[in-house]
């Protein structure tokens, strides 16, 4: 074999690309992102939904970068599921070795990413897990932004029986932690106000056929509001099925379907007529007036010319704390869980951020409540 | 507990056992024919479903079309999927092949629609979903109605396919005895290709008609697969009858559990039922005759 003139030079090049390379990926300083979204499952809609914000954030980011650091992200699907997301998060410990992993938005699959996390001494910034075992106990490597089930449920009772005055409720919810825990603390603030609970129905997320409950809910009698805690798909069928039995008023009937942080904008649209008077908590409102959301809601759109939904704007919202984080000295996952642990009113688009000695977000700016009018849009009751 | 809320819930479970009916047929059929459990089913089923949806909302066409449209798709994907994939490794002689390429041939449609279709629930509505018909008490939506009539008509033209045809009778002589049937002349090949093709048209109608019903995802064939495979053993592997007798008792099952039990324990019933009859009566219901390959 010979080598030629031409040959060896191309070598050289090639040695010094890639030893320049290196040398420029030694001096880039970067914080590493782990990101536990579900990707495939019923769940699946939260990854799509969650990348679309992360990514936003990134590209906003790493334009000029945080106190010298850019962001980067590795994606592991978790599939909204216990052991699917252990071996994910434990995937992205040992391989990617991240400074701070975000996610999930399962409460079953947090909780059981949780020890790992904790023996791993990585930080886990959660958005979109209501359960409150995440933060009660616990563990010091976990954060919660998003309001737990039981800010959520305690001011869902109240508003439930002060606002709508709604006396008689039906619990309809998922057989998951978040879905038992959610309807338990909704039942015990309702009776505690005077309200009566009929009927408790939980279902396994493999339920299709939503006619059959709908058919025992039209028996019980008089229903004012049917708090209602389940994903997207089953949300919409359970939505059309109460609707056609004639019980919600998008089928003429008088009660009210109510919820929380569950379901995204578009919701109303798919579900159709049948979702007409339905008021939910959502994490983010688009009608706020701070600049940051206003900016978020402007870049989103610009980004994926389509309107951004709570799930784009918590995992939007992740990114960003982390980057303040960032800005406040943190570079590895011990300064970053200190960071957060000392974050005080910081604002996202979703709303103010400060933890608690649980690490849960204590502010209630983040509940938002909307309810669907006739044509299907839906407007904002700024009840808190 | 009236009158109206039991004979609803009746209205409810044979709306839903119907529709396990004809996702649970194409099973039994193909297992009928190749003793092979085609773990692909529910991906047809699904694929059915995204056809019919699409063949609405980007042609406009109308639902009822699109039953049909998805009855060929499925065929068409059943012919293809067989010819290329089940037919070159059945031939190697051995008969785990096939079947574990049906498990591979699931996860690469799932992906595939994954990809193609992503992750977020489709909203498949039609003009029927929120027509309801109210009469003393009772409700049923005329999409409800559509799958009553049309899946009694498709179980009705493939029992009577199966009786009173050469080929179902063919069909039928392959599934009790494939080599004897092949000295009579039959071809088994092409009646093997028949029944993929049967088979698979019926999980995408299936699919067409499931789709307004069920969270429409890449996933959403295997939410009723589990049930339909129940069916299937509940009624005896590889008989008709037996497949539409088990399919109608399970929604029956699932409706009046939920009424009287709890939702969260369909699956405890169902499978329950699927225990005490294999401890009773393994043969199903009604056992298909089939000779021993010895």
């Amino acid at each position: 074999m010979t080598v030629t003139f031409r040959d060896l030079i191309a070598g050289v090049a090639a040695v010094g690309l890639l030893a320049a390379s290196q040398a420029t990926y030694a001096q880039d300083k970067t914080i590493k992102i782990g990101a536990l979204f579900p990707m495939s499952g019923p769940g699946s809609y939260f990854g799509a939904q969650d990348k679309q914000g992360v990514e936003l954030a990134l590209e906003q980011l790493n334009k000029a970068g945080v106190n010298g650091y850019k962001f980067v992200v590795q994606y592991e699907d978790s599939s909204c599921a216990p052991l699917p997301a252990t071996q994910a998060a434990k995937r992205l410990i040992e391989q990617f070795k991240p400074d701070v992993i975000i996610g999930e938005e399962c409460s079953d699959a947090t909780l059981a990413v949780m020890p790992i996390v904790e023996q791993s001494k990585v930080p886990l910034l959660n958005a979109g897990s209501s359960s409150i075992k995440v933060t009660e106990p616990g563990n010091p490597w976990t954060f919660r932004i998003m309001p737990n089930e039981v800010m959520q449920g305690v001011n869902l009772a109240e508003n439930a029986y002060k606002r709508m005055n709604a006396r008689n409720a039906v619990l309809l919810f998922e057989n998951t932690n978040a879905g038992i825990g959610n309807a338990q603390v909704f039942k015990e603030n309702f009776t505690r106000l005077g309200g009566k609970v009929l009927a408790e129905i939980g279902f396994g997320r493999d339920v299709n056929d939503f006619t059959a409950i709908a058919t025992r809910i039209a028996g019980l009698g008089k229903i004012d509001v049917i708090p209602t805690y389940t994903l997207e798909g089953q949300g919409l069928k359970i939505t059309q099925a109460l609707a056609q039995a004639g019980i919600t008023k998008g089928g003429g009937g008088d009660a009210i379907q109510i919820g929380t942080i569950w379901l995204p904008f578009g919701f109303e649209q798919k579900a159709g007529k049948a979702a007409l008077g339905y008021i939910r908590i959502v994490q983010f409102d688009p009608t706020d007036t701070r600049d940051v959301v206003k900016d978020f809601i402007t870049t989103f759109k610009a980004k994926y010319n389509a309107d951004p939904t709570h799930l784009n704007a918590h995992a939007y919202d992740q990114i960003m704390l982390i980057a303040d984080v960032v800005k406040r000295g943190g570079k590895d996952p011990q300064s970053i869980r200190d960071g957060l642990a000392a974050t005080k009113s910081y604002s996202g688009v979703t709303g103010s951020v400060e933890f608690d000695k649980t690490n849960q977000n204590t502010k209630m700016d983040t509940v938002h409540y909307m309810e669907t009018k006739p044509d299907m849009s839906w407007t904002s009751l700024k009840w808190n | 507990m009236t009158t109206t809320i039991v004979l609803q819930q009746a209205i409810n479970g044979v709306v839903f056992g119907s529709l396990y009916v004809l996702v649970a047929l194409g099973l039994t059929l193909i297992y009928g024919v190749l003793v092979q459990i085609n773990f692909a089913h529910a991906d047809f089923v699904t694929l059915g479903a995204f056809a019919a949806y699409f063949f609405m909302h980007l042609i406009g066409a109308g639902y009822i079309l699109s039953i049909g449209v998805a009855f060929l798709v499925g065929g068409a994907l059943g012919w293809l999927i067989n010819a290329s994939i089940f037919t070159p490794l059945r031939r190697r002689g051995n008969e785990l092949l096939p079947l574990i390429a049906t498990i591979g041939v699931s996860v690469m449609m799932q992906n595939l629609m994954l990809t193609w279709f992503g992750p977020i629930p489709y909203a498949f509505e039609t003009q029927y979903s929120s027509q309801v018909i109210r009469f003393a008490g009772i409700f049923v939506s005329w999409q409800n109605i559509i799958i009553i009539a049309v899946s009694s008509v498709t179980i009705a033209l493939l029992y009577a396919f199966m009786k009173f045809t050469f080929l179902g009778k063919a069909l039928r002589a392959v599934s009790q005895d494939r080599e004897t049937a092949g000295l009579m002349g039959i071809n088994p090949n092409y009646l093997i290709m028949l029944t993929f093709v049967i088979a698979s048209a019926l999980a995408g109608m299936a699919g067409a008609m499931l789709a307004p019903v069920l969270v429409l995802t890449p996933f959403a064939g295997t939410s009723v697969i589990v049930k339909a495979f129940a069916i299937v053993i509940i009624g005896g592997f590889g008989n008709v009858e037996g497949t539409i007798l088990a399919g109608l008792i399970v929604g029956l099952i699932e409706s009046y559990t939920t009424q009287f039990l709890d939702p969260g324990l369909i699956d405890i019933v169902v499978f329950a039922l699927l225990l005490l009859m294999l401890a009773i009566k393994p043969t199903g219901l009604i056992a298909e005759r089939r000779e021993e390959n010895v």
